[in-house]
């Protein structure tokens, strides 16, 4: 199912929680929607599955409105953040709950019931747990019942709210590379919310950044980091050097206005020798050199900015350069965005 | 784990003969008086006492009083606490304090604003004699101070337990193809049962013994309009004693029966909140 979202608005109160959203989510794909707390992503998926209204706008599945279509109506499985599971029911009872309640006509005869909600048990692996609670179930085993119940029902969209926010670094890995897998196995059109950058850029087709109730930036993981769309996105996405500058150079900007270079820390090259003539000097005030890449921070002996620096460890050695050590450094790549953006 | 603690002996012992005689004069031997008074004249006469049809039909218009106004108010507690829990923000705290009026507000005074409200002089009086109905002095009289006494029981109980259950799983329910009644019955109702059997168990018991409001709007009529706690009255002042505490004896069983079962379900309540 495509899903067109169209300059979609919503208030809660004084607080604009979507300011004119458009959207276009193709068939099939899985895609993520990033963007710190209170950004409206949230409110987007809800309205998406038909849980809350908006004021304002549209939304198309495969080209005809749902607006009028209650959440059963629009196809959509919704993934809830706590899980949501009923606590009074078992683990079978949960992920049989939309084919029981179906009316008599379209509800499907006991055993094939039993048969479809074990094929879901097996699909999520957790094959022996139909007679278990939910409180009998780590975080990670409820996150899979939950996921469980939304596809019994055989869903057009997936919608997932902060999936994996609840739980336990190791198993949040594990569950979002196996939710990758299951998509695509299953090819269903998926959305899921998340404040967490690296979630969003290693399991998804595509990233919606949002940041108070606005798109920012809406592409693939690799262009949102490599060509991030504005200095909030390239905030949002790891850390980031900041040099104020009166741009000389030709193409960068037309007129002459004060901007800002936006520089990541792993494209900035340090060396004991002057790489190119006029290479700035600067000190290491801090050196992390654990795994792989080291962290460091070097200070500009002349303005005394402290900079965030990550090279390969190994070449720190080669260098042979250490805390408290004079370096030259040089930028090898940067981003200029106008001074009007306050973070 | 035993725990040392400092306090001296004599202030140990001081404060659990406080709490024993304090139970004594106010709960055991008043009980205790009630049966000794009832089985004056032996258990033929108790069971004499209990079989009179004055008695017995106090009783009855007891339990059908009972029977109406805890339905009444488990209905309006599910709806109270569904609406102000879902969606009426606006006015939950108004209906907060209207939920504390019939504890802060004597039963006696209760009593009074119905009469204002439906007596024969009163705000509606003149329509409801044109119309025929009888309030005052009559079941519908008794059956509505009884109401508002015990109005908040269901509510208030149902109110915390309805924020704490969240919207999440009804949510999850209505995206699964529930409509209003499946969401209500099969996640609702079972998360909210035992807060809900416990306000109405508390109704139940109030509603039993509810005095002062019913007094007044009853009018006393032997037969119609008297009820268990009345009749205990009219007989205590008749001086029938053995009558009057054979017909306590009732009430204080119907008492402790609710208490026991109360207990019972504060405790399934626990077994449930641990294993969730």
């Amino acid at each position: 199912m495509q899903i067109e979202v169209n300059s979609l608005s919503k208030s809660f109160g004084e607080f604009q929680a979507l300011k004119n959203v458009t959207l276009d989510i193709p068939h099939g794909e899985l895609v993520a929607l990033l963007g710190p707390s209170g950004c409206g992503k949230t409110t987007l998926l809800r309205i998406i599955a038909g849980l809350e209204f908006a004021d304002s706008g549209e939304i198309k599945f495969d080209g005809s409105s749902v607006e009028t279509l209650k959440p059963a109506k629009r196809k959509v499985g919704f993934v809830f953040q706590h899980y949501a599971l009923f606590r009074h029911m078992s683990v079978f009872e949960n992920i049989s709950f939309g084919l029981q309640i179906k009316k008599k006509k379209e509800r499907p005869a006991p055993e094939e019931i039993v048969r479809e909600v074990n094929n879901l048990l097996q699909l999520v692996q957790l094959d022996r747990l139909g007679d278990r609670y939910p409180h009998e179930l780590s975080g990670g085993q409820r996150q899979r019942v939950a996921l469980a119940r939304a596809l019994a029902v055989k869903p057009q969209v997936l919608l997932l709210d902060e999936p994996f926010g609840a739980l336990d670094a190791k198993v949040r890995k594990d569950l979002r590379r196996w939710l990758r897998k299951l998509h695509d196995e299953m090819h269903i059109t998926s959305l899921f919310v998340t404040h967490d950058q690296e979630e969003a850029l290693e399991v998804s087709d595509k990233v919606v950044l949002m940041n108070s109730g606005k798109i920012e930036q809406y592409a693939s993981p690799e262009e949102v980091y490599r060509n991030p769309a504005s200095p909030f996105v390239f905030h949002f996405l790891g850390t980031v050097n900041l040099f104020h500058a009166r741009p000389q150079a030709e193409g960068t900007q037309e007129n002459n206005r004060a901007s800002t270079a936006y520089v990541r820390p792993h494209e900035i090259e340090i060396d004991i020798q002057p790489l190119e003539p006029n290479n700035p000097v600067a000190e290491i005030v801090f050196l992390q050199a654990t795994g792989p890449v080291a962290r460091l921070e070097i200070k500009d002996l002349l303005s005394a900015q402290v900079i965030d620096v990550e090279m390969n460890t190994d070449r720190i050695r080669e260098l042979g350069i250490k805390k408290g050590s004079n370096v030259y450094y040089r930028v090898k790549n940067m981003k200029f965005f106008e001074e009007d953006f306050v973070i | 784990m035993k725990v040392k603690r400092n306090e001296p002996i004599a202030f140990s012992i001081l404060i659990i003969s406080i709490a024993f005689l304090v139970s004594l004069i106010v709960i055991v031997l008043p009980v205790y008086k009630i049966f000794e008074q009832a089985f004056q004249k032996g258990f033929s006469g108790y069971w004499n006492a209990l079989v009179d049809l004055e008695l017995l039909s106090s009783l009855r218009l007891s339990l059908i009083v009972m029977a109406i106004v805890v339905t009444i108010n488990t209905i309006f507690g599910l709806a109270a606490a569904w609406y102000v829990t879902r969606f009426g923000k606006r006015i939950r705290g108004l209906l907060e304090v209207l939920l504390e009026l019939p504890f802060s507000v004597s039963p006696v005074v209760a009593g009074m604003i119905f009469i204002l409200l439906f007596g024969s002089s009163g705000f509606l009086g003149s329509f409801l004699k044109d119309s025929n109905v009888q309030i005052i002095f009559a079941l519908p009289g008794v059956i509505l101070a009884t109401t508002f006494v015990t109005l908040p029981f269901v509510a208030k109980e149902l109110i915390p337990l309805m924020d704490e259950l969240g919207t999440e799983m009804e949510e999850a329910a209505i995206v699964l193809g529930a409509n209003g009644w499946h969401m209500f019955t099969r996640i609702t109702l079972p998360s909210i049962k035992w807060g809900l059997i416990h306000g109405i168990i508390m109704c139940t018991a109030r509603s039993m013994g509810e005095f002062g409001a019913v007094s007044v709007v009853s009018g006393h009529i032997r037969g119609q309009t008297v009820t268990m706690p009345l009749h205990i009255e009219i007989l205590y002042n008749e001086y029938e004693f053995v009558a009057s505490f054979a017909a306590a004896t009732i009430l204080g069983i119907a008492a402790f029966a609710a208490t026991v079962f109360k207990i019972l379900v504060s405790r399934a309540q626990k077994n449930q909140l641990r294993k969730s």
